[in-house]
């Protein structure tokens, strides 16, 4: 009998581990250890000579050698256990004393350095595969491991970052109470209190109002309801601090009710007798909580919308038929019967409204005034003069946990509590439609509401054409000429460009990363998951400021240095997407049965195999949709980029906040409209040609 | 059976999910070139086991052996195992040409040579000239066809069913288990089927293991188990039966089975041995046979009365009330002489008679 005890060598070919070693010695020999002084985007040739490993360190030379000697080792097949053992010790010692190496010496790794440093990796993983991790699969190990490596350096490090920053003081002395004096310190109880009060009240706002407009989405019976179709495009296209913007054009002390009651009201006014000093004064009512409040009602009751509008289409009629049978009236019904089947929805809409408030940093830019919240004191922590990171980080730490407690009670508490089950099953057209009294009131609401919203988008598009809002309405290209024809190099141009390369780079990256993550999730158990779980956690629940401390603190100095980069901007905008990609992945493939894989795998298919010929081409619209989205988002995002935009990397959102700073509203709404214009095309475009495709071949999946 | 069947062993393998046992050391042999069919309620491991003979699963414990390799370690890319699923998992986005040649593809195929395999297996299962339609453009029993040849097209060691005809109508049922059972036995693979329906079971195998808890309760060719179910809830599980409590009467040559009215000499050859006391029995609804009331004692004999009658058409079945509990039988519909609480006998042939073996205790 022929008796193999042992698991035979991995699939890894030896070719495989030959490149991943090659690369690495090229690398070392060609490309810049340390980090150049400027940059990889301006140096000399002899910079970049200094910079390799041989000139900067000698002792580095023992890496190339070592793995110079370790390629016929490739071949070597002994035992798994050998080989394995082999394959993930060496290189993941190489990878641990380097990594060492840099942090201890505070010096910044280079692009060579960076390189090699993924190359162990993938080394280690043919190691632990070899040793039966992931039960022998290198490509799922290695997934497995650049996804933890990934998390690890830009979500757990960071956020470890800004612990580090509160806990140790300037000197690296431990000092625990630095977090205590700067929370306990003056106007932080109050900043915590303003947030708090926000957050409670807009979820309770958007709750309400996203409720009312499910309800008249999916049940009434005019057609005016399809106008909140809308709703599905708007908060995906508008920059986050354009809402606040808008209501300053309209509340503003400039604005047109100022103007309006002025008119009227104000000395001399229409309606003030000639001599009295009049009854009203321009005020800036709109600044503060009041502002900020409408601003995120605004933007974010279409998110609480969704939620409710799904849950409340999923309710099977039949229920409320029932009720209707036992001579309830439909008021009674929608009390005792509709509403508590998709209470779990509205407490979910009540808690996303909270995190979203809370973690919102756009609005209270523009229209805090007095009222500051937590996202914007910490970046004014930081911004200017100031500088104090540790406050900064204290705040950050503060809002991480806020949205993070928000975020488990929504997981642990709603997660479990669905009445509703999703059958797939179509139910018939018939719904149960809404009391007469109350489908009268919503009209008149939506109605009312739309005006509102036209009315904001149309004041910033005009605002963009006028010469001073407020006080000069002639119309006028200057806004749009200033920023669009003065050249590549200035106005709007680079920024706008910096947007779009950024973010196109970072869509593709960031769905790489969140199908990956979605694809160990749903299909993966391992000893260690709870890392990439936790992570994940972390990945949506961080609020945009959070991160931008956190990168600020953890990527400014050695040895990873990436502050001023594009790198950076596109890390980050990558981060601030991923969820898209995430719950696209994980909502695609949970419909994808995983027998069609085994089935694959049986047919003597690898894992990359499967994945390539059997994953991919069934993802293919959800690949396509999270790019999209990525790319939109990266364009829109402000609350984590700001922290870390410099004059070279500035970007579309970024420049024109600094525009509205320094109070050039008419050519920041100019800019805005069309930043939202272009979204608004692209949008459109990516709906038309995936809905195309969907009907050129219907794909069930079993 | 072909020269190339394998013979599957199954030793002391063990498999939990956390704290769920859902195998508990199990040691199987499957023979070369049969059909073993596994058979028990839901949840017992059944489908566990077939996941772990194509290594889509690790085991916990144990080995496997395809003939005089231990594949254990060896991942279900390379175990040469194929599979019909029972949601058939046929590639959506594929046709049924690519379907099928999917591992020959991989395998570098020479891609006249895949048509032309492809043409074959599907000639075997009645489905030559559908290669250009999509899964969604065929019936669920054709999906089934093609699963069916996709499994077998790289002609593997082994073949594994999880109940691949459970998501079809009762019709077709009958007539693609015939098919299965004769590509079957055409090839030559050794195969595990798992199934719910234990006619199925009993018409497509060579042998049928029945399993409980996650562990073998008995295996054996279906006539074996059938007529000699060794515990209570295999003669439950294979056919109807009346499982009923028995004593075990007198001494030496002069013992008797008692139940009810009813006293039966024991026999040489009954699997009671030496046993005393109580015993259990297994009375198959056919060969109980009614007649009106008679008050004799000669044969074995029960008496009871008629509390539900139900008419199936070719019969009728009774439900009679006994001393010994309520039993189970049918009687021809052209007879229908008996009406609902009538007094009747019921008459057994010894050799009809099932002794239980297993400790009644137990
Ligand atoms: N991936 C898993 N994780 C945890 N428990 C599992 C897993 N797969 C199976 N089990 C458990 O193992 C036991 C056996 O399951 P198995 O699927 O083998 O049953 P089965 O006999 O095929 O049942 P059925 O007839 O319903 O298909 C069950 O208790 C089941 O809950
Ligand atoms: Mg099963």
């Amino acid at each position: 009998m022929k008796i193999q005890t042992q698991r035979q060598p991995g699939e890894t070919s030896p070719w495989a581990v030959l490149s991943w070693l090659l690369i690495a010695i090229t690398a070392y020999w060609l490309l810049p250890w340390t980090a150049l002084e400027y940059g990889l985007g301006d140096f000399t040739a002899e910079e970049w000579v200094d910079a390799l490993g041989w000139k900067q360190v000698r002792s580095t030379l023992v890496l190339p050698i070592l793995l110079t000697l370790m390629i016929p080792l490739a071949w070597l097949r002994i035992s798994a256990k050998i080989s394995g053992g082999l394959w993930a010790v060496v290189p993941g010692l190489a990878l641990g004393a380097l990594l060492i190496g840099f942090t201890a010496t505070e010096t910044s790794m280079g692009l060579g350095a960076t390189v090699i440093a993924i190359c162990l990796a993938a080394l280690f993983a043919v190691g632990m595969a070899e040793l039966g991790f992931q039960r022998g699969d290198t490509f799922i190990a290695g997934a497995v491991i650049f996804v933890i490596f990934m998390v690890s350096v830009f979500i757990f490090f960071p956020v470890g970052e800004i612990f580090n920053n509160v806990l140790f003081d300037k000197a690296g002395i431990f000092s625990p109470f630095q977090f205590f004096r700067i929370i306990t310190s003056f106007g932080v109880g109050r900043v915590i209190g303003n947030t708090l009060v926000l957050a409670f009240s807009v979820g309770l706002a958007t709750t309400l109002f996203g409720l009312a407009f499910a309800l008249y989405a999916v049940r009434a019976t005019t057609r005016i309801r399809y106008l909140i179709k809308v709703f599905y495009i708007l908060p995906i296209i508008t920059p986050p601090f354009v809402v606040g913007m808008s209501l300053i054009l309209i509340f503003g002390r400039a604005g047109m009710i100022n103007d309006g009651l002025m008119y009227l009201l104000g000395p001399a006014g229409l309606l003030i007798p000639e001599g009295s000093p009049g009854l009203f004064e321009r005020s800036g009512y709109i600044y503060g909580f009041l502002g900020i409040f409408l601003a995120q009602t605004l933007s974010l009751t279409p998110i609480s919308y969704m939620v409710i509008s799904g849950m409340l289409a999923s309710v099977n009629p039949a229920m409320e038929e029932a009720s209707l049978t036992m001579r309830a009236s439909r008021w009674a019904t929608m009390w005792h019967v509709t509403l508590p089947l998709i209470r779990p929805g509205i407490a979910n809409a009540f808690l996303l409204g909270m995190i979203s408030s809370a973690a919102d940093f756009g609005n209270p830019l523009v229209l805090g005034g007095e009222y500051d919240v937590l996202s914007t004191e910490i970046y004014f922590s930081i911004a200017g003069a100031q500088l104090d990171f540790a406050r900064a980080a204290a705040l950050g730490i503060i809002l991480l946990v806020l949205s993070l407690s928000i975020f488990y009670i929504q997981n642990k508490w709603i997660g479990k509590k669905s009445y509703v089950t999703v059958t797939g099953v179509e139910t018939a057209g018939n719904v149960t439609p809404l009391p007469r009294g109350l489908q009268r009131g919503l009209t008149l609401f939506v109605v009312i509401w739309f005006f509102l919203v036209g009315l904001l988008y149309f004041s910033i598009f005009l605002g963009g054409f006028v010469k001073q809002w407020g006080a000069d309405y002639t119309l006028t290209l200057s806004h749009h000429l200033e920023l669009w024809s003065k050249g590549l190099e200035s106005g709007a141009w680079p920024s706008f460009l910096n947007s779009m390369s950024y973010a196109l780079l970072a869509a593709p990256l960031t769905t790489l990363v969140g199908v990956l993550i979605a694809y160990i999730l749903t299909r993966k158990t391992f000893y260690g998951r709870g890392i990439i779980d936790f992570g994940t956690v972390l990945i949506f629940a961080i609020p945009g400021t959070v991160i931008g401390v956190a990168y600020i603190l953890a990527f400014n100095t050695a040895p990873i240095e990436l502050t001023g980069t594009a790198a950076i901007l596109i890390i980050t905008m990558a981060i601030r997407a991923m969820p898209v990609g995430i719950r696209g992945g994980m909502s695609a493939l949970s419909q994808i049965s995983t027998s069609l894989e085994e089935a694959s795998l049986l047919q003597r298919a690898g894992s990359l195999r499967t994945i390539r010929s059997v994953l991919l081409p069934l993802l293919k619209s959800t690949i396509v949709s999270s790019m999209a989205y990525s790319f939109i988002r990266s364009m829109t995002t402000v609350s984590a980029v700001i922290f870390l935009a410099t004059a070279g990397t500035d970007v579309a959102t970024t420049y024109i906040l600094s525009r509205v700073e320094s109070g050039d509203t008419g050519v920041a709404v100019a800019y805005g409209s069309v930043l939202i214009f272009t979204m608004l095309v692209f949008t459109l475009l990516v709906q038309f040609t995936m809905g195309r495709a969907r009907t050129d071949k219907q794909v069930k999946t079993i | 059976m072909s020269d190339a069947s394998i013979k599957i062993v199954l030793n002391n393998v063990s498999k939990h999910f956390g704290k769920v046992r859902a195998l508990d050391a199990v040691d199987i042999a499957f023979a070369p070139g049969t059909l073993t069919t596994l058979l028990g309620p839901s949840g017992c491991g059944k489908t566990t086991l077939l996941r772990l003979v194509s290594g889509l699963e690790p085991v916990s414990s144990g080995e496997i052996w395809f003939g005089d390799e231990n594949v254990t370690n060896l991942s279900a890319t390379r175990r040469d195992v194929g599979m019909v699923f029972q949601s058939y998992a046929l590639f959506p986005h594929m046709t049924v040409e690519q379907n099928v040649g999917y591992g020959l593809r991989i395998l570098r195929t020479k891609p006249d040579d895949i048509s032309k395999r492809v043409q074959e297996v599907l000639e075997m299962v009645a489905m030559d000239g559908f290669q250009r339609r999509y899964p969604d453009e065929l019936s669920g029993g054709q999906q089934q066809r093609v699963a069916v040849a996709r499994a077998m097209v790289l002609r593997p060691k082994v073949l594994l069913f999880d109940e691949p005809l459970s998501n079809i109508d009762s019709k077709l049922r009958r007539s693609m288990r015939d098919d299965i059972r004769r590509l079957q036995q055409a090839s030559g693979i050794t195969s595990i089927y798992v199934t719910h329906d234990q006619a199925e079971a009993l018409a497509v195998s060579d042998e049928i293991i029945i399993m409980r808890n996650g562990s073998i309760e008995q295996q054996g060719p279906p006539q074996a188990l059938y007529h000699r179910p060794r515990t209570t809830f295999v003669a439950n599980f294979i056919g109807e039966s009346n499982v009923v409590d028995a004593e075990l009467t007198g001494e030496g040559t002069h013992r008797q089975i008692v139940f009810g009215d009813a006293r039966v000499d024991v026999t040489a050859g009954m699997p009671i041995a030496d046993r005393k006391g109580p015993i259990k029995l297994s009375l198959r609804p056919e060969v109980l046979e009614i007649r009106p009331f008679e008050n004799t004692s000669s044969s074995p004999m029960l008496h009871g009365v008629i509390v539900q009658r139900a008419y199936m058409g070719p019969v009728i079945e009774y439900t009679i009330k006994t001393r010994i509990g309520a039993l189970f039988t049918r009687g021809p519909a052209s007879a229908s002489q008996f009406k609902e609480s009538d007094e009747i006998s019921i008459h057994i042939q010894p050799e009809n008679i099932i002794i239980i073996p297993e400790n009644s205790k137990a």
